[in-house]
């Protein structure tokens, strides 16, 4: 162990890992209510900065060298990913009050999600991923207002369960291939064409497919996004995901593929764009929606990975910051209810505007930047991954990814029109103004979206 | 002040006043209106200062400035005036005061997004007129959407949420095509050496007929969408006709150019060799555009859909002359492009005023206006004729250019032996005869015979609406009369883009035929 480059490279694990112990203790001595939600926020955006920190000046360090090294590219995915969940942590104080067990939870989340994108085994994967996913289950069954809460956490419980064994049935079968756990051995193993490495390749691929909800094993995201509170929902939509593809696109790296792998990374982020798309437009509920909506955008997110070029990792970087903020923005602007469930059903968003024009406003904009119009930011994040992949040579395949993205315009303007154009509704429903932690967390993602807007050559040279 | 800082507050002057009208507390609609009102008014007057200091006898562009966006690709934030462009970001500056002025009392309900959305499309449209970059023009070109979808969505008619969706996925879908085109031929360009997003580098590209004839497509469907071309054009009578005035005016004034001024500026220059290879084609829908517009315009009762397919027929026109590559022919579509802006946004005004009176737009619930509003009558008169072509307007002036452009390249492609062409030129002279029977059919029982009106005391113009007319009818003329000028400014790009058309004509498939 190289204790310098372990001290300075894990600083944002050592925030986080530090912060938890605190938010236990505080919750055994103190009753405060506001208490773990400020710790919490100061905690996050402490370990954001560090990573932020360790990108700008280019730190590179190999703390544990085979299991944990730290690059700048991994620095910066670290910051985007921990910033995300800033403004998750302002509407969690909405939703939940004191929130009971949600921030330790989550703080440990982000530590297996900082963990695993350093990781260089898959024993490091491993341990994050799991340490990742697991306090979501419970996160999943905090909003316990309904009856559809614990089965949508038990699904999403059991889905992943599926997605870890066939996570470690695919490591075992590169292990066999191998003889070794490095990280290295898939990417080498992506161009092989023995059945062994083809093999333990698409499994791994496979699990996190079923993590990042890809057709078909997407049918768990629809439940979990709908049965969890909306600051739940938002930190799966925009944290885990980033987490699941950022560590994905370290495990592939820039290797060659082989054709089956080739074909694995085509149809299904394919079929992913096309089904999600089409499913969302029969949606009831805003949250439903969005689930679908992730499901397309993990296809956009996984056809990134046929592009070769070095510029591909920023570009995935690029789109998870500007889908995390934008998913997050959206469901700050849903208006405040009595219970989640009746909150985010998209009639109740009919005249939106008339009511409270700031919340339709920025539900709008987060919808246009979903649907990627131009000139929000969501049109530049689909313009560099289809770019990469247009280079690596797959033209019909990005000919074929936006015009499935196409599909999605129509339930994305679906929303900007109950929102503009709807008629009153006829009971006074979702009346109360939006609470000031939700005015707050649509700030905190307006404020990098009007960067990103007009100055996203600025962001992305630095990615 | 220097050309390039106007041209630069041109084209943010709309965004900034969008802020100031956000920053206005609600319940004071005059200052609203006003913000919206003296804006375009400021932008109208540099864009006249620009246009009379924008230099003839120059080729390229002109007032320009370019700054990196995304370095890293080699895109530009690359704004200019030039040939192709200058009349028409004039007409667009021109329009802008004009379409506020109609809107004052049409408008009623959420007024700061009404004129924030007003002002948001003419940033969106002048940016596209300006863009010398490929990816900046996309950008204005889909932002577009946006304030459309509201306008129409928002404040339009009874059927406005279909006729908005319809527009949007229309448009879009093309868009789209497009986009995947572009992605496309900016990697090819990368793979040729040219590592640049600016549309004068990438008109020195030289890709191979097919990949050519794939981009053309892609790019020509979203442009014939936004023309609208037949058999794409269904979007448009929809969307004109629940559309509040202020949109139609919008639609039929600016935003119908921007297709035709896609193909001028990129469909037919980037890719010369599918140009030939589909000139055929397009010239057979541009007739069919002329003719069948103008007999769906013949059999309509709704007043807003007989000019919304007068439309589809004089952008027709405007293809035709493109489509001739002859310079004639070139020029006198750009002058039909300005000319139905003006005379369009003038007959949507003015059916915009009679509806504001009567709440009808049924053709059958007019006669005899002219005894009624006299004055009103007097410009309706002048607008229906400078639609049909009566010399002294401008419409004289496009439609003339144009046939006798594309009677020239059909007649010189029939001596070098091939006589396709001759026939769809001489179908498109029907389309005159056509659109003045049905523009004065539309007139003649709208002005005269026994007066009817829907509402017992009509008034006639009052002093705005008067105003607003009279510019547009001044503007008519002036196009009409003096055509010289404005010309000599488009005639360096039009020269460019007949040459650099022409100049794949060894290497297209139809060199043999007219060689």
């Amino acid at each position: 162990m190289n204790w310098g480059a372990f001290l300075v490279g894990m600083l944002p694990e050592h925030i986080l890992l530090g912060g938890l112990l605190l938010l236990i203790v505080q919750a055994i001595v103190s009753d405060s209510p506001r208490g773990p939600a400020a710790a919490s926020i100061v905690i996050v955006a402490g370990a954001a900065l560090a990573a932020l920190w360790l990108a700008v000046t280019g730190v590179q360090a190999v703390p544990f060298p085979g299991q944990v090294s730290v690059t700048p590219a991994v620095s910066y995915g670290k910051a985007i990913a921990l910033a995300l969940a800033l403004p998750v942590l302002l509407l969690a104080r909405d939703d939940l009050g004191d929130g009971g067990p949600l921030y330790p939870l989550l703080v440990s989340s982000l530590y297996g999600l900082a963990l695993m994108l350093s990781s260089d085994s898959f024993l490091t994967l491993f341990l994050g991923l799991e340490l990742l996913s697991l306090p979501v289950y419970a996160m999943v069954l905090l909003g316990l207002k309904r009856e559809s809460s614990p089965e949508a956490a038990l699904k999403y419980l059991v889905l992943g369960g599926a997605a870890t064994a066939t996570f470690l049935m695919g490591v075992s079968l590169l292990y066999g291939q191998s003889g070794t756990l490095a990280l290295s051995t898939f990417s080498k193993a992506l161009g092989s064409p023995y059945s062994l490495a083809v093999g333990g390749c698409a499994l791994v691929l496979l699990a996190f497919f079923l993590k990042a909800a890809i057709v078909p094993f997407h049918a768990w995201a629809p439940d979990a996004y709908d049965g969890a509170s909306i600051p739940v929902t938002a930190y799966m939509a925009a944290v885990v995901k980033a987490g699941v593809l950022l560590a994905a696109v370290r495990l592939v790296a820039e290797a060659p593929l082989s054709p089956v792998i080739t074909g694995l990374l085509t149809a299904l982020p394919l079929l992913s764009i096309v089904w999600g798309n089409l499913a969302a437009m029969k949606q009831p509920g805003l949250r439903r929606m969005l689930a679908y909506s992730s499901i397309a955008h993990a296809g956009y997110l996984f056809l990134a990975f046929l592009g070769t070029g070095p510029q591909r990792h920023g570009a995935l970087l690029f789109y998870l910051l500007v889908y995390g903020l934008m998913t997050v923005l959206a469901l700050a602007a849903v208006p405040a209810d009595a219970d989640d469930g009746r909150r985010d059903r998209l009639e109740l968003l009919q005249g939106l505007y008339q009511r409270q024009p700031f919340a339709a406003i920025v539900l709008g904009l987060a919808m246009l930047s979903l649907a990627g119009i131009p000139p929000l930011p969501g049109f530049v994040a689909k313009f560099v991954i289809f770019r990469e992949v247009m280079a690596a040579g797959h033209t019909a395949v990005a000919v074929a990814g936006l015009v499935g993205s196409y599909l999605g315009l129509y339930f994305y303007l679906r929303v900007i029109q109950l929102t503009f154009m709807g008629p009153q509704p006829q009971a006074a429903v979702g009346a109360l103004p939006m609470r000031s932690a939700a005015w707050a967390a649509a700030w905190l993602c307006l404020l990098p979206l009007l960067v990103l807007t007009f100055l996203p050559g600025w962001v992305l040279a630095r990615l | 002040m220097s050309e390039a800082l106007a041209l630069q507050v041109v084209l943010w002057l709309p965004l900034a006043g969008m802020l100031a009208i956000a920053a206005v507390p609600a319940g004071a609609p005059g200052r609203v209106r006003a913000i919206a009102f003296w804006v375009m008014v400021l932008q109208f007057v540099l864009t006249a200062w620009l246009y009379a200091r924008f230099d003839a006898a120059a080729t390229g562009v002109q007032f320009a400035t370019r700054v990196p966006w995304i370095a890293e690709w080699g895109v530009y934030f690359s704004i200019g005036l030039d040939g192709y462009n200058v009349l028409l970001v004039l007409l667009t500056g021109f329009l802008g005061p004009l379409v506020v002025a109609g809107s004052f009392t049409a408008v009623d309900k959420e007024l700061k997004l009404f004129y924030a959305m007003v002002l948001l499309i003419q940033f969106a449209m002048m940016g596209t007129f300006l863009a010398q970059d490929l990816f900046v023009f996309y950008v204005f070109w889909e932002t577009m959407l946006i304030p459309m979808f509201l306008l129409i969505g928002i404040w339009g008619g009874p059927r406005r949420i279909y006729a908005t969706l319809k527009f949007v996925l229309y448009t879009a879908f093309g868009s789209i095509l497009m986009l995947a085109a572009l992605i496309y031929l900016v990697y090819a360009a990368n793979q040729a050496g040219v590592d640049s997003y600016a549309i004068a580098d990438l008109y020195r590209l030289k890709l191979p007929p097919d990949v050519q004839a794939w981009l053309f497509a892609a790019f020509a469907l979203s442009f014939a969408i936004k023309v609208p071309m037949f058999p794409l054009h269904t979007w448009l009578p929809d969307a004109h006709v629940e559309a509040p005035t202020t949109g139609s005016v919008i639609l039929a004034g600016v935003l119908l150019k921007m297709g035709t001024y896609g193909f001028i500026k990129l469909g037919f220059p980037l890719f010369p060799a599918a140009t030939l290879q589909f000139a055929s084609w397009i010239l057979v829908l541009s007739v069919a555009s002329i003719v069948i517009g103008a007999c769906l315009a013949l059999v309509q009762d709704d007043i807003k859909k007989i000019i919304a397919y007068s439309s589809i027929s004089h952008l027709g026109y405007v293809m035709l002359g493109l489509i001739s590559l002859d310079l004639i022919g070139i020029q006198g579509a750009i002058v039909q492009m300005v000319s139905h802006g003006l005379t369009a946004a003038g007959l949507f005004l003015v059916v915009g005023m009679i509806y504001e009176r009567c709440h009808t737009r049924e053709l059958a619930a007019y006669g005899g206006l002219a005894k009624l509003v006299p004055l009103y009558s007097v410009a309706f008169m002048i607008l229906t004729l400078a639609s049909i072509g009566l010399p002294t307007t401008s419409g004289f002036t496009g439609e003339f250019l144009v046939l006798l452009g594309a009677f020239r390249s059909a007649w010189g492609q029939h001596l070098g032996g091939d006589s396709f062409a001759l026939v769809p030129t001489v179908v498109a002279v029907t389309g005159v005869v056509l659109g003045a029977l049905y523009m004065l059919r539309f007139a003649a029982s709208f002005l005269f015979g026994p007066s009817r009106a829907p509402v017992a005391r009509l008034a006639d113009v009052n002093r705005r609406e008067a105003s607003i007319l009279a510019a547009l009818i001044a503007a008519i003329f002036w196009l009409g009369l003096f055509p010289d000028e404005p010309m000599r400014k488009t005639e360096a790009a039009a020269r460019e883009m007949q040459q650099l058309v022409t100049a794949a004509r060894g290497t297209s498939v139809q060199a043999g035929s007219t060689r």
